[in-house]
């Protein structure tokens, strides 16, 4: 098992690579002098030129409705000269979303690295016990990964698109952050319904096992374990999980809605729908993000054992008496805990002997 | 200089390896060629040979049912890749300019995107279900992962350089799709060409031996 457990390293690598790359990032704006901000607004001030036709645009305006006008070209908001809302968008962008997203990130983060140097990480309070219960299969973890991989490539490019220009520009100059931001937008577009694929596979996967259950609030008002060391009983998924599953399938379906409406105009949105896209696209996405730094976190460095559930698909049973321990106590009633020795031999570590116990037809029953 | 050696000599000495080494290691499996079947055959061996080159794409039922999710996602990677290595207008063009001289009518840019999306998700789905699973980790090698990878870096480094706007993009892509040329033959790759002949292999035997396989 120690073998199959190293070879696996590199999966738990994974999230870790993301998060340190986020981390870098954010840490880099909030680290950015608000000076640098300033100057860069300063040079780009524009030459003071009286514009002889300033009046005409300002009538054409209109100020805070949108103008629209009768033209013979044909499209979504051929008729409209200016939409005054675009300033706004622009405004939010630049003044609202980017810096309190980067609050969010840098916050998030910070609670965890406190949260780390506090509690440290979770350990079982028990040895482990050297029996097993089967907790994922082979299906449901490569679709984990899946969304995992394409989770964090969206998020990361998202991330450069978003905080590029006042992160990476200064740093690389023009000529390199050009070539990396039209990479990242043109790899965010591509993979972005691959995503919508990830999410359907997830939710049909894994719905059945959220829907929220009784105990499920007890367990969120007692903080879920994680202040103070009493254990909360909790089924297959806890509230912390399946809260996030929701999160996952409502907030991330939103996204990609709304990423979908950005990436094809061709539904007939005009400019206010693509502007109000880009925000819930936006917001959405940070709140995302916030919530899976801290799964990221409590799934690999944050708790000892919860990795393995998603590598190898066991658990050990003390792990889950102390962390699901209905669930634990349903599968022991059912003569479900499997030995270590069982489970080596299904994973391949010796060699195959026919009185193995089939795995799958455990979970199956389960 | 370096953009250069890429758009020239590296193209060039790479698909010289790739023509060359594939057509080698054909030449290997030919020329190690078959026991004589000294047996009445019971059925035609090429009739045999080239029924089971087709009847392979379709899974057995079980096969179809156990390993759906592979089942599935070697299709949607293998028909994604296929499409959008001979279909996709940028490679049309290269293949006219550096290869046959001719082009051909290019799929619409909609249907280049979703090949292109569906070979990734394949692509991810194949490589994670093999990594995952405790038989296929077993079976894989290095060599297996490296070919994957490779394969992986390529479409996305083409993905990341459709904008058409950035030459260094383009050579990134390039520069990898020639490391990929020189690997070709000496991987697992070579199934893109072998499948023919263990195919052709096993269905004439069996059809020699009067088995419906």
């Amino acid at each position: 098992m120690r073998s199959n457990s190293l070879s696996y390293s590199w999966i738990a690598a994974l999230p870790l690579m993301g998060l340190l790359s986020v981390l870098i990032l954010v840490l880099a704006f909030l680290l950015l002098p608000a000076s640098a901000i300033a100057d860069e607004q300063k040079t780009a001030t524009p030459i003071q030129i009286p514009n002889p036709a300033a009046d005409l645009w300002r009538e054409v305006r209109q100020r805070d409705v949108v103008g629209v006008g009768t033209t013979q070209a044909a499209g979504v908001d051929a008729g409209t000269l200016i939409n005054p809302y675009g300033s706004n968008w622009t405004q939010f962008r630049m003044q609202m979303l980017i810096p309190y997203g980067g609050y969010l990130l840098g916050g998030m983060l910070l609670l965890l690295l406190v949260f780390y140097l506090v509690r440290g990480r979770i350990r079982m309070e028990e040895a482990p016990s050297g029996k097993k219960l089967f907790r994922y299969t082979v299906y449901e973890r490569t679709i984990h990964w899946f969304q995992a991989s394409l989770f964090l490539f969206l998020a990361v490019t998202g991330l450069i698109m978003l905080f590029g220009r006042s992160l990476i520009l200064p740093v690389t100059g023009p000529e390199v952050f050009s070539v990396l931001a039209s990479a990242s937008k043109e790899g965010h577009n591509l993979f972005g319904p691959v995503f919508l694929l990830a999410l359907l596979l997830m939710f049909i996967q894994f719905v059945r096992r959220n829907i929220y259950e009784r105990g499920d609030l007890t367990w969120l008002l007692r903080g879920g374990g994680i202040i103070g060391k009493t254990h909360l009983p909790s089924n297959f998924f806890n509230m912390g999980e399946k809260t996030l599953f929701w999160m996952l399938i409502l907030i991330g379906g939103a996204i990609v809605a709304s990423g979908l409406l950005l990436v094809f105009p061709v539904f007939g949105q005009g400019r206010v729908i693509m502007e109000l896209s880009h925000v819930a696209h936006g917001i959405g996405a940070l709140v995302m993000i916030t919530a899976v730094l801290g799964h990221i976190y409590i799934g690999s460095i944050g708790m000892e054992g919860a990795v393995e559930n998603m590598t190898t698909g066991y658990c050990d049973l003390t792990w889950a008496k102390e962390h699901h321990s209905n669930w634990a106590e349903r599968c022991e009633q059912h003569g479900e805990v499997l030995s270590d020795e069982q489970v080596a031999r299904s994973q391949g570590s010796h060699r195959y002997q026919a009185d193995d116990v089939d795995a799958e037809t455990v979970r199956e029953t389960n | 200089m370096i953009a250069q050696f890429i758009d020239g000599p590296l193209w060039y000495f790479s698909s010289i390896v790739f023509v060359l080494g594939v057509l080698y290691r054909i030449f290997l499996i030919i020329k190690a060629g078959v026991k004589p079947d000294l047996a009445v055959p019971r059925q035609n061996g090429t009739f045999g040979a080239v029924r089971t080159m087709f009847s392979r794409f379709v899974p057995r039922r079980d096969i179809a049912k156990r390993g759906r999710l592979q089942v599935v996602a070697g299709y949607m990677f293998h028909l994604g890749l296929f499409v959008l290595l001979f279909f996709a207008k940028p490679h049309v063009d290269f293949f006219a300019e550096r290869v046959t001289g001719v082009g051909w009518t290019p799929v619409p840019y909609w249907v280049f995107i979703v090949s292109a999306e569906l070979a990734f998700a394949g692509l991810l789905l194949l490589w994670l279900y093999r990594l995952m699973h405790p038989v296929t980790r077993l079976l894989s090698s290095t060599g297996d992962h490296v070919g994957t990878g490779l394969v992986f870096l390529v479409m996305l480094s083409g993905c990341l350089a459709l904008a058409h706007s950035f030459e260094a993009l383009r050579l990134t892509h390039l520069l990898l799709a020639e490391m990929l040329l020189i690997y070709f033959p000496f991987s697992n790759l070579m199934h893109a060409f072998t499948f023919i002949f263990s195919r052709g292999f096993t269905g004439a035997l069996m059809a020699r031996k009067g088995i419906n396989a």
